[in-house]
């Protein structure tokens, strides 16, 4: 009878997938909510990255859905790594935005969960900042860390060999950088990927991974206020898992009207 | 011009990395002449309120100058 009265609730939980049902109870129990079209966008992410093989390379995926900072600090892969955030943010339906002076997110994620050989992280931005001083996502070198300009120029790091060219005049996209074996990997910037061979070795510390700022251990430096709608950490992507990334979060953005 | 709360050095004790509940906690940072600012926005406000913490909202303003950012890490 209560099912009977409820079917529409039940069916529409029975056809969510059992990891975004998850995250979807992690984010009320946190105090958060999401709306329908978030709750949906989010499980169809979950079902293409499990069908293009990146469900389990991911160490954690924050979706940033909810406008708040309780919803925003859960990982949607698992229960670990849940983030905090600094004061000075601004949670928004698009995303979240780090002031650029003081703000950001501790995923509590330590780089050497990632292996040398074996790591990714990316950041999608809604913010056109080109500029000079900014890191955008990661631990202080010698280490891993990302970003969508140094000096006008640059993007990635692992060793010089990771620099994106040429220089990126407009900074809103999904920057992923990639290194799938000790000497090989990949910067992609939506949808143009640069393969790069010969990388020099990097370094894994136990520092965790901050979002909007890099980790310097005082704590934090180099602040970004460009907003993200989506970041994510884990084990290395090939070319093709990255383009197919990409395709996939751009279809999660798109879903959730806020895409670039 | 960015402006932030100044504190003093034994209010930036008191506050740095209290948490305001389980996802947020406070940052604060030092300008080019070692002043302590925070930086809160109406959405922390939001979240202060009710919070030992509200005084801050209530501090002094001033124009924070960052410090020259150090060498990229690269």
């Amino acid at each position: 009878m209560i099912l009977a009265s409820h079917g529409i609730i039940s069916s529409q939980i029975a056809s969510f997938d059992a990891d975004a049902l998850a995250f979807f109870a992690r984010v009320t129990a946190a105090g958060g909510t999401l709306s329908a079209t978030e709750k949906a966008a989010t499980n169809q992410l979950v079902l293409d990255l499990k069908a293009n093989s990146l469900w389990t390379p991911m160490k954690a995926i924050y979706p940033m859905v909810g406008a708040s900072a309780a919803a925003c600090a859960q990982n949607l892969k698992s229960s670990s790594f849940t983030g905090t955030f600094t004061s000075g943010w601004t949670f928004a339906s698009t995303g979240v935005t780090p002031n650029g002076t003081s703000a950001y997110f501790n995923t509590n994620l330590p780089s050497n969960t990632m292996s040398n050989g074996s790591t990714h992280m990316s950041y999608y931005s809604r913010t056109n900042a080109v500029g000079s001083g900014v890191i955008d996502m990661g631990t202080e070198s010698p280490d891993f860390l990302i970003w969508y300009n140094a000096f006008g120029a640059s993007l990635g790091n692992f060793g010089v060999n990771m620099i994106y060219t040429p220089t990126i005049t407009d900074t809103r996209g999904f920057l992923l950088a990639s290194k799938y074996t000790t000497t090989q990997g990949l910067i992609q910037f939506n949808s143009t990927q640069q393969l790069k061979t010969g990388l020099t070795g990097d370094t894994r510390s136990t520092k965790n991974i901050f979002i909007g700022a890099i980790n310097t251990g005082a704590p934090a430096g180099y602040f970004s206020a460009k907003q993200t709608a989506f970041n994510s950490i884990g084990d290395g992507l090939t070319d093709t898992q990255a383009s197919n990334f990409y395709t996939a979060v751009q279809a999660f953005q798109t879903t959730l009207s806020r895409q670039v | 011009m960015i402006g932030g709360y100044i504190l003093t050095p034994e209010q930036y004790d008191q506050v740095q990395g209290q948490f305001i509940n389980p996802y947020q906690f406070i940052n604060c940072v030092q300008d080019i002449n070692d002043v302590w600012f925070f930086f809160g926005n109406e959405q922390d406000k939001e979240v202060f309120k009710d919070t030992e913490f509200m005084w801050l909202f209530d501090l002094p303003q001033g124009e924070y100058i960052p410090k020259p950012s150090p060498p990229f890490p690269i």
